[in-house]
């Protein structure tokens, strides 16, 4: 099968897994890069993947733990890693991609409190870059349950190539957008909205104050997206209300670890990706003059400057004004 | 790579222009009849009735906002546009050639080796020429004698040589006055870098003597009335033909003239897209070894000729981008020998700092002119012109995303690439002060405040100056510092640029009384700080 029709995915984790069965199952070649030799081995014995087991991964999928193999078959290559691993993944795929490929990032965080896409766009050569975000859960896809998400790119050619290579309808439908911005923070900042749903359930909320929570907190967060150079419509869309409905729920590990702040302080190795998001989003808040009262009381709680009783006592007193 | 050493293949490349200027307009002419007839094929808004009905309705209004002195000539785009719903195919394809055609010789260049060499053997005489008419002529030389002292050249160019060596050069320099086209030709050639071709406002070419010069250097003409879109096609092929035939060019990305003197941070694209177009095509004729570089270049003026008439401009509103001065100091011809005499009257009074080039895509080069990615490694331009299969591919949009992100590295250059004169220290303390003063740094706020709150004491201007020196010197991200200004006290640099702004500008922008400076102009002194205005403002402690 040509290049053209391969899709190259950087990381065996559960998502990785799963996007490369879906693509596999539209009848596409999907090169599967890891740098875990057991894990490449298990794949290619067992057409499975160890991180996500229930995924039957057809013979169309390559598993390797070689780089090179990884760009020189796929122009079009999913990062798919955790952002604590983007940089060094970057850094690694970087050494072997040029110019004419096409780089894509399902990160769905900030990394260091940078966007992967300036990330790729730092390590890389690649300038056709784009960001992949959405409800999109590794279990749906392997089960072939209805997912969708959107990609977003400055370029036509990004978008127009991931849609070829990675819509499956009805297991996974892939929006477009042209708003990366918009689009990374609003999944980065969803991860932190639903350690505070997290948090407000564990304070015993009732359904008003939560729905109330949620709406401030999404418009602060657009108004920060906003202010970064991301468009309003990203953040009530696919990669910001749509990732914080998935993250917002019990199974979730960031709606958990916004539980487990009601017992206090957790340690900053144990943070998931949302309290990262929550504490650079408050950086970059003071940077841009934003007003983010949810966001800077949650990073608060996180780091411990304030009791979670303490910051929903400051949530009371928040001044309304023009919605 | 010695900085003394002519670039003598890159700078011969423009001595054949004239032999290939008819063989550059002929693919100009096939390319944009090719283009539009194929869009006209597909019909809706690109047939051909469209195009010429689009040339016609902005020829007749810019005719008739002339004062119908063109009487001939608007009659006849009125009868085009009245017989153009009775044309048949054929005959609007005729006349699309000959538009086409027309407005190609309206642009065209010309290049004469006998007049570069002219100009550029009697330099410093010979720009004194250029800028002089007939009866001024001795007081120009005398004004500009020794001018290699008063305009001067610094940056990376052994680097420029090696691109310059190796592909086409693009420079790209940023824009604040109509002499810029002349200071940057003759700093090109104190660079000892090739002459380039550039296109220049046709309301350039109203000075004879000027318009001359122009003319038989390499400049083409730009026709900013002219908005409709056959026009602009024609402009940038016509740029896309030189830069595949390997001739030099400039570029002002800033457009026009940047009306309030901030170092450009919006850039207009069109023509630099040029770049990457040729650059596409010069891989697809298999010749991805045919580099073009960009070279981000500042003109760093002491003292402006048309700053009073810009920042007016700027501050009315009227102006930006969306209105061309006609009448400035520029077209005056005394004002021309005051630029001669006044601004160029100290040594140093003009720096041009050439920065490292860049390739099309933005990405860094290497001393030899290799691109290289941000970590410093190899990488081959020519893969972002092509598919996955390897040959190269034609995406308008994604070239414009490559010119957008060209564009934005140039942004983030010019700052570090722009010379601090004297004037723009003493005018950015003596803002400062005045805002702190007033409480605000809305400039409109400022032209309402009292004399009482522009006035400081000397001292404490020196002070502020010294503080503003510290940082720039501290952060190259600001800029740099003239060379002059960093070997002198800041008490002198006050002295100075209180002179020079005092006796220049028909209103003394500052000052001083005693020991004490104050404000005379406060447009003119927003005008020079807004040269510092990308290093934040912090708080300076101050005796009330």
């Amino acid at each position: 099968m040509s290049r053209a029709e391969t899709l190259g995915i950087v990381g065996a984790g559960s998502f990785g897994s799963a996007l490369a069965a879906v693509v596999a199952r539209t009848g596409r070649r999907v090169v599967l890069w890891s740098r875990d030799p057991q894990v490449v081995s298990a794949i290619e014995s067992t057409r499975r993947s160890p991180r996500l087991p229930e995924a039957e991964l057809p013979a169309s999928v390559i598993a390797t733990t070689d780089p090179r193999r990884l760009a020189s078959e796929a122009r079009t290559i999913v990062l798919a890693v955790a952002s604590t691993d983007a940089r060094t993944r970057a850094r690694e795929i970087g050494q072997v991609v040029d110019g004419a490929h096409i780089l894509i990032h399902a990160v769905g965080a900030l990394s260091e409190d940078q966007r992967v896409t300036e990330i790729l766009a730092e390590a890389t050569p690649a300038l056709r870059l784009g960001a992949l975000a959405g409800p999109a859960i590794p279990a749906d896809l392997a089960s072939g349950q209805f997912s969708s998400m959107v990609i977003a790119s400055r370029f036509d050619e990004v978008i127009t190539e991931a849609r070829r290579l990675l819509n499956a309808p009805p297991a996974l439908r892939v929006y477009t957008s042209h708003d990366v911005i918009g689009v990374e923070l609003a999944a980065a900042f969803s991860g932190a909205l639903a350690i505070a749903v997290g948090l407000a359930d564990a304070l015993s909320v009732g359904p008003g104050p939560r729905a109330v929570l949620v709406t401030r907190g999404l418009a602060e967060a657009s108004r920060l997206g906003c202010a970064a150079g991301g468009e309003t419509r990203s953040f009530h869309g696919l990669a910001g209300l749509g990732n914080l409905m998935v993250r917002a729920a019990e199974n979730h590990r960031e709606y958990a670890f916004g539980k487990s702040l009601l017992g206090g302080r957790k340690p900053e190795r144990d943070w998931p990706e949302g309290a990262r998001a929550a504490v650079a989003a408050v950086r970059l808040a003071a940077k841009l003059g934003v007003r983010t009262p949810v966001l800077s009381g949650l990073a608060a709680v996180i780091t411990g400057a304030i009791t979670p009783k303490e910051a929903a006592r400051l949530a009371a007193d928040t001044v309304a004004t023009e919605e | 790579m010695s900085a003394d050493r002519p670039v003598a293949e890159s700078e011969g490349r423009l001595e054949r222009f004239n032999e290939d200027r008819d063989r550059i307009l002929a693919e100009v002419e096939r390319r944009v009849v090719g283009r539009l007839l194929a869009q006209a094929a597909r019909g809706g808004d690109h047939s051909l009735e469209y195009v010429l009905n689009d040339v016609c309705y902005s020829e007749i209004r810019r005719l008739e906002a002339s004062g119908g002195r063109k009487q001939k000539e608007l009659d006849r785009w009125r009868d085009l546009a009245g017989r153009l719903l009775q044309m048949s195919e054929e005959e609007k394809r005729d006349e699309l050639i000959a538009l086409v055609r027309h407005y190609g010789r309206d642009v065209v260049g010309n290049f004469d080796p006998r007049v570069y060499r002219f100009a550029t053997g009697v330099l410093p005489a010979g720009l004194g020429f250029l800028m002089s008419p007939v009866r001024g002529l001795r007081s120009g030389l005398d004004a500009l004698r020794n001018m290699d002292e008063r305009i001067s050249v610094e940056g990376e160019l052994d680097i420029a040589h090696a691109c310059a060596e190796r592909g086409t050069l693009v420079v790209t320099p940023t824009h604040s006055s109509n002499m810029d086209s002349v200071v940057i030709g003759f700093a090109l050639m104190l660079a000892h870098l090739p002459p380039v071709t550039y296109g220049a406002g046709k309301n350039l070419f109203t000075n004879p003597f000027i318009s001359f010069f122009m003319r038989n250097l390499g400049a083409y003409r730009v026709d900013r009335r002219l908005r409709f879109e056959l026009y602009k096609d024609v402009l940038k092929e016509y740029s896309t033909v030189l830069l595949e035939h390997g001739y030099h060019s400039l570029f002002f990305p800033g457009g026009t003239r940047c009306r309030s003197n901030v170092v450009e941070n919006h850039l207009k694209l069109g023509l630099l897209g040029t770049t990457v177009t040729a650059y596409k095509n010069n891989v697809r004729a298999g010749s991805p070894q045919r580099r073009i570089y960009i070279v981000p270049a500042t003109i760093n003026y002491r003292l402006v000729l048309e700053a009073e008439t810009l920042i007016a401009d700027y501050l009315a509103e009227t102006g930006k981008n969306r209105f061309i001065i006609t009448d400035d100091e520029f077209s005056r011809v005394g004002r021309l020998l005051e630029f001669a005499r006044k601004i160029l009257a100290h040594s140093g009074a003009c720096v041009i700092r050439f920065g490292r080039p860049l390739d099309v895509f933005g990405n860094d080069v290497t001393d030899h002119g290799d691109s290289i990615d941000r970590t410093g490694r190899l990488v081959d331009p020519a893969s972002y012109v092509r598919g996955a299969d390897g040959a190269v591919t034609d995406d308008d949009q994604r070239d414009a995303e490559y010119t957008k992100l060209l564009g934005q590295k140039l942004v983030r250059v010019y700052p570090r690439e722009t010379v601090f004169h004297a004037t723009h220290l003493l005018a950015r303390a003596m803002f400062d002060r005045a805002c702190q003063a007033a409480g605000t740094r809305d400039v409109y706020r400022l032209l309402r405040a009292p004399g009482s709150l522009l006035v400081a004491p000397a001292q404490e201007i020196v002070i502020a100056v010294d503080e503003l020196r510290r940082r720039i010197a501290n952060d190259p991200a600001y800029g740099r510092l003239h060379a002059q200004v960093a070997a002198e006290s800041s008490a002198a640099i006050v002295d100075d640029a209180a002179s020079a702004l005092a006796t220049y500008h028909t209103r003394p922008v500052v000052t001083r009384h005693g020991d004490q400076l104050a404000v005379g102009d406060v447009k003119l002194l927003y005008y020079y700080q807004n040269r510092t205005m990308h290093i934040p403002p912090v708080r300076v402690e101050m005796r009330a």
